[in-house]
Formats: structure tokens, sequence, C-alpha cells
């Protein structure tokens, strides 16, 4: 857990994102564990981190109550993101400290399993709970331009090709002919895609993999939906 | 949806108020007019019509007076927010002014825990109930579009006094607004 280092910038963007869906560092009011991580940032967070700097001006506030604020002040590290690995000073020293003392290797080895067994254990919860969720498909609609060769390209022929191509999270729309000039036509193609499954990068390969007839393809219209 | 925020809603938002404030229950509340405005029947005195008007009344009468704002200017910000939330919140008639109010409340909160001030004041309360109807309809991604109203929103569900009144009811009771897990 932790920040990492509240006086660079990557401690202070944890920070951030951290609190964008949160008010306080713990639970719904204001407690030591604001006090705490208050006094490691040095100064007020740039504007452009937003929910830091929120937090930082409200906590701010309290400044003449800090003492009386409930809860106990904890190691810095014990606060934050449960995903960061704690690099405050206080942990690394907490460590080293080990190293003096552990004269048994094997106790330490025992310990790391338990903590491994007990993280698997975690992680399995975690991914049930997950799975439980209906997981949301993020889906984008995509317009490509599909450029030919010359004004003798057959263009039915290329849809065609462009068409063919078929996988998973790929759902081709509505296509018109567009002129470009010289009797020349470009094909504008709609088609529906599942962000995890499907990349413009994929698309590109596979239709200029058509070198007959395809020219070059770009992205004209890139939307979430 | 003026209608749906009438006077069901209108009363028992103020028995609840009433409740976090730690007031002695027995006030009845009326509805007047198309509008169902809420009307206080006060023991000696005239009635009191309006919703802002008499929760506001409710909170002197708990002596609860840093509710209203600490200095002259929280003051002002916490009536600035009880006139929104009875003009723009309960006027608001279709997806469109929902969506400004949204988007509004968003920009505004970006910044602040409170609505008014650095701290929880009656504007808070009311504006919780007021959108409460609009919270339970957004979907996971619209909570996440607003953010910060999500927060505000999730926070003063959670602020203590305030909890315990409105865990214990249908109409206003808690809703999840976790998205990011």
């Amino acid at each position: 857990m932790g920040f990492g280092d509240l006086k660079t910038a990557a401690g202070l963007y944890v920070l951030n994102d951290f609190l964008a869906d949160r008010s306080y560092i713990e639970g719904f009011g204001p407690s030591q564990a604001d006090v705490a991580v208050f006094e490691a940032v040095s100064a007020p967070p740039p504007a452009d981190l937003c929910h830091a700097l929120r937090w930082y001006n409200h906590i701010q506030s309290y400044e003449k109550q800090k003492a009386s604020l409930p809860g106990v002040k904890k190691a810095l590290g014990k606060y934050g993101p449960a995903d960061v690995e704690d690099t405050t000073a206080g942990a690394t020293a907490d460590t080293k400290d080990d190293d003096d003392i552990d004269l048994f290797g094997s106790d330490d080895e025992e310990e790391s399993e338990e903590a491994k067994r007990l993280r698997e254990e975690r992680l399995a919860q975690y991914e049930s709970k997950k799975s439980k969720k209906p997981a949301v498909v993020a889906k984008s609609s995509i317009l490509l331009d599909v450029k030919p060769w010359d004004d003798e390209t057959d263009m039915a022929k290329l849809e065609e090709c462009v068409r063919s191509i078929q996988t998973d999270g790929l759902v081709w729309g509505s296509s018109k002919l567009v002129p470009v000039g010289y009797g020349i036509k470009k094909l504008q193609i709609q088609c529906v895609v599942e962000d995890d499954k499907v990349g413009t990068d994929m698309l590109e390969e596979r239709i200029t993999a058509f070198e007959d007839y395809v020219q070059s393809m770009d992205v004209a219209a890139f939307n979430k939906i | 949806m003026a209608a749906a925020a009438g006077p069901r809603l209108g009363a028992e938002e103020l028995g609840l108020l009433e409740k976090s404030l730690g007031l002695a229950k027995g006030n009845k509340y009326g509805a007047q007019g198309e509008r169902k405005t809420p009307v206080l029947q006060t023991n000696n005195g005239p009635s009191l019509i309006g919703l802002t008007t008499i929760a506001t009344h409710l909170v002197k009468q708990a002596k609860k007076e840093q509710l209203l704002g600490n200095t002259a200017e929280e003051k002002a910000v916490v009536q600035q927010w009880l006139e929104y939330r009875v003009t723009q919140v309960d006027g608001q008639s279709n997806k469109e002014d929902t969506r400004i109010i949204l988007k509004d409340l968003n920009s505004y909160l970006e910044d602040k825990v409170y609505l008014a001030g650095n701290n929880f004041t009656l504007a808070d309360i009311l504006m919780y109930y007021g959108l409460h109807h609009i919270m339970v309809d957004l979907t996971v991604q619209e909570k996440e579009k607003y953010l910060n109203v999500s927060r505000w929103f999730n926070h003063i569900q959670h602020y203590p006094d305030f909890k315990a009144a409105v865990s214990k009811t249908t109409s206003f009771a808690s809703i999840d607004v976790y998205f990011l897990m």
C-alpha cells in the first residue's frame, strides 16, 4: 500500500487517482489518516491534479482542529491504494532491520509462503467477485476510408474483400462510395468493434492485405459507444 | 418530475430532516396548490410554505445554525443551492434538463467536498434528496461520467448523522455508486 513518494509527481498522481471517487483518505470524514498524508505532501498539488488539490484544500481547512481529528496516525505506507508498493522510508527501513536480526532464513521463507497463499486467496476472492458483475463491453463505432489504386479498381470487388474480413467482435455496417477526383472513388465503410477484441491496427493490417485493390486505409472517425 | 418529488416525498423529506436534526417528531405537513408545495402549520404562528423555508426553519428550531453556513458568504452559498434545488432540480422536466444539472454540478464539485464551504450543510441534505431519484436511474457509465457528483453523493449518504436517518427509508435509501472496482 501507499502512494509512493508524495514529494514527486508520480506520488501525487497516485494520490489524485485514489481521491477521484473519495472525499477523504479513509472513511467519510476527516481523520488522522488525512493529517498523515497531508503532512507528507509538501505543497498544494498542481491544478491539473484536481482531486488531490480539492482534498488538499479541504484538509487545510481543518488546520486548527488537526490534533482533535479522530483516528490513530499510522505509517504513511499504510494508506492509499492496495496495489501500489510501499516505498516510503519507514517501510524500507523495516525490511533492513529484518535482515539484520533474521538469522534463520527458513522462517522468512515460510512467512512469505503464508503471505503468498493469503494473497492468492484474496486474488481469487476478488476474481470471483469481479466475475459476478455483469461485464461492460466497451464498443466503438469506426468509419473507415479505403482508397483504391486508380479509377479502374473494381470497387464492388474491393468492398467484397473488406466485408470478407470476419472476426469475433467485428460487425460491418453501411458503406458508400465517395468520389475523390479524376473518377476515383474511395470506399467509406462503417463498422462496430468490441474494443477488447478488435483494434484499428488489426483492421488496417487485414484490409491493406488485399493489396491488389487497396492502396491505403484511414480511420475517418472513431467514436466510443 | 416535479410531481414525483411532490407531496409524499416533500413531507417524507422533511420528516427525515427532523429526525437527523434530532427534533421531536410531531410536525404535520400538508400540501398546497397544484404543485403540492409542502406546508407546515406552526403551533402559534403563521403557516410556513415551501420546502426550503420549512427546512431552514427546522434547522433553526434545532439550534443547528451551522448547517446554514458559518460565514456570511457560506450562508449565501447555502441559500443559492437551496434555491437551485427547488427551481432547477425540482423543475427539471426532461433528460436534457437532467443532463445539464448533472454537468453543472459535476464541474462545480470538482474542487469541492461539500456544496458550501468546507462543511456539511443543509444544502447538501436537500440536494441529496432532490437528486436521489436521478442518481437511482443513472447507469454505471453515467455515474462514472459524473464522477464528482457520484463522489459527493456517496460521501453525503455516508455522512454520520445523515446516514442513520436515510438508511431506514426506501424512498431515499443509499445507492451503490461504486464503479471503479
